[in-house]
């Protein structure tokens, strides 16, 4: 018998947690219908519907092509962070297998760099979903290097998306946070008017939603008009997120 | 314990004095526990004993409200002190997508020496259950898988809380055979249960604990002379009335012309018996068993 009880983690082990937590949380989710369906899909039905049909009957040209194309990956790249935490965290939180992981000796934060990269993969692909259906039945125009550009801005979005997420995550209880995460999610949509234009008193709110700066960011990188300064959207998004984040951690650190 | 990880103490884990209450219940009441290295210490006591409690604070997934809890003789918050254990709790909720070879990849990417995904499986018997969602598994495979997460990052310390509940025989079996080698190979294991023919089969410490607190420890023989009574079971005709006067009865239960007896004074009954009913039969005479001795550490516990 050596004394060696506890031999030492390399930290090349640890990184591959890190990496292995990621891909089974991504595998899992992709094998769990209930979930990548509506990550996946409906974003696209929604897209080619609204976006492709219905605009295509008002007949607007390539300009609108590209205005709705651009909105409709700010409503896709949210839905795996802010449904991937604000489901995921309030329903694993109860059900013991947060309890099970935190006996386990899973790197801090892996649990949450998990879902987070989970989120990223699932919001490539729906970037990627997007821009196929754009360029080949949207009328989508923009030049390939610039759907690169948006694209790579957009998975950004996920970030905040991911911070709205474990907020409802963290507070809300199991049984709702499916609900509240919808509301917040087609609210925030609406309200920030990435379907249809806006007027008003709605108009003239719309920067307090995270997706208005998002999608003003999108249209800034895809080079059409936007309003405010993409920093200022940027350091809007990086507060809010980190405020979201900050709430959320509290609260799990009650080991609620 | 050196920074270097290692640790040379012959005891992995203990809690010193540790109490811990939810609202008005007490769960646990100034608990000592120690777990030696090489040893399968079994935890017995009826539900609400606080044996789940106890691995819950040496796992660190709650915080004594008074006391001490070392594993490794560091926190169990410890990363290090936790890259040493094992566990199979007894209410958990896995990734259910996942495979069992997912979830044993997933856990064994924890832990610095792992066993490899073959050998776990093999070790834990679910080399046929590799490619089957957890969600497919009944509720015995999905124990079994458990114990594969358990087993998974060649800990030197496994707790297993209730782990054969819901297993049939012959998974039982693979499950202590597993057990015993892993305890032959030097690793310790705790292990709660209610099944005292899994404490009788496999531990070589028993603490019996009753009301947040241990109230006996020792061998399993220790356990068992720890109670002084024993069965009595034979068929005769005397009244059971006349046999309850008798000095040293505890219980008399009649069941068509067989009585069954606990006396603390086997001798003396039994005499008493055969002088009362010369034509009495099938007489039988048994030291209590764990179960016996157990039930009865427990009612005195509760007084």
């Amino acid at each position: 018998m050596t004394d060696a009880v506890v031999p030492p983690m390399p930290l090349i082990r640890v990184v591959r947690a890190y990496f292995s937590d990621a891909k089974y949380e991504s595998l899992r989710l992709l094998r769990t219908p209930a979930f990548s369906v509506p990550i996946l899909a409906m974003p696209i039905l929604f897209y080619s519907f609204f976006g492709i049909m219905l605009a295509g009957r008002a007949g607007g040209g390539g300009q609108l092509a590209n205005n709705l194309f651009v909105g409709w990956t700010v409503y896709g790249v949210m839905g795996p962070g802010l449904f991937g935490f604000g489901i995921l965290v309030a329903v694993e939180r109860n059900m013991g297998l947060m309890t099970f992981k935190r006996a386990l000796p899973m790197p801090t934060g892996s649990y949450l760099a998990a879902k987070l990269m989970m989120a990223f993969v699932f919001a490539v692909v729906v970037m990627a979903l997007l821009t196929i259906v754009g360029i080949t039945i949207g009328h989508v125009t923009l030049p390939p290097m610039t759907l690169v550009r948006v694209a790579a801005i957009m998975s950004l979005g996920v970030i905040p998306a991911c911070a709205v997420g474990l907020f409802i995550g963290a507070w809300a209880p199991a049984s709702s946070a499916a609900a509240i995460a919808n509301i917040v999610y087609l609210g925030m949509a609406f309200l920030s008017g990435l379907f249809f234009p806006l007027s008003g008193v709605m108009e003239k709110i719309r920067p307090i939603w995270p997706t208005y700066h998002l999608s003003q960011l999108a249209r800034a990188s895809a080079g059409m008009k936007s309003e405010g300064s993409p920093l200022v959207h940027l350091a809007i998004l990086a507060a809010l997120s980190a405020i979201l984040v900050l709430l959320a951690a509290r609260k799990l650190a009650r080991r609620g | 314990m050196a920074d270097d990880g290692k640790w040379s103490g012959d005891v992995l884990a203990r809690l010193s004095g540790a109490k811990k209450r939810y609202g008005d219940t007490v769960a646990l009441d100034g608990l000592d526990l120690e777990v030696r290295r090489g040893e399968l210490l079994a935890v017995l006591g009826p539900n609400g004993a606080g044996k789940t409690t106890a691995i819950g604070l040496l796992l660190g997934l709650q915080e004594p409200d008074a006391g001490d809890v070392e594993l490794f003789g560091r926190s169990p918050h410890d990363l290090a002190a936790r890259r040493g254990v094992g566990v199979m709790m007894q209410e958990v909720a896995l990734p259910d997508a996942l495979q069992v070879r997912d979830l044993v990849s997933m856990t064994s990417a924890y832990y610095p020496d792992p066993l490899s995904l073959e050998e776990t499986l093999a070790q834990a018997g679910v080399e046929k259950l590799a490619r089957r969602p957890y969600i497919k598994l009944s509720g015995g495979q999905k124990r079994q898988a458990q114990f594969a997460l358990a087993i998974c990052g060649r800990p030197q310390l496994i707790f297993l809380d209730e782990p054969t509940t819901g297993l049939d025989v012959t998974a039982r079996e693979t499950m202590w055979a597993t057990l015993r080698r892993i305890v032959a190979g030097g690793a310790s294991i705790v292990l709660t249960t209610h099944y005292i023919e899994e404490a009788e089969a496999l531990a070589d410490r028993v603490v019996v604990m009753a009301k947040g607190r241990g109230i006996a420890e020792g061998t399993v023989r220790d356990i068992r002379d720890l109670v002084v009574r024993k069965r009595i079971d034979c068929a005769t005709v005397l009244d059971v009335a006349v046999i309850e006067a008798w000095p040293g009865i505890i219980t008399t239960i009649r069941e068509g012309i067989r009585v069954s007896i606990t006396a603390t004074d086997a001798e003396g009954v039994v005499r008493r018996l055969l002088d009362g009913d010369p034509a009495l039969t099938d007489l039988e005479v048994r030291r209590a068993g764990l179960s016996e001795a157990f039930t009865e550490l427990t009612q005195e516990a509760a007084e």
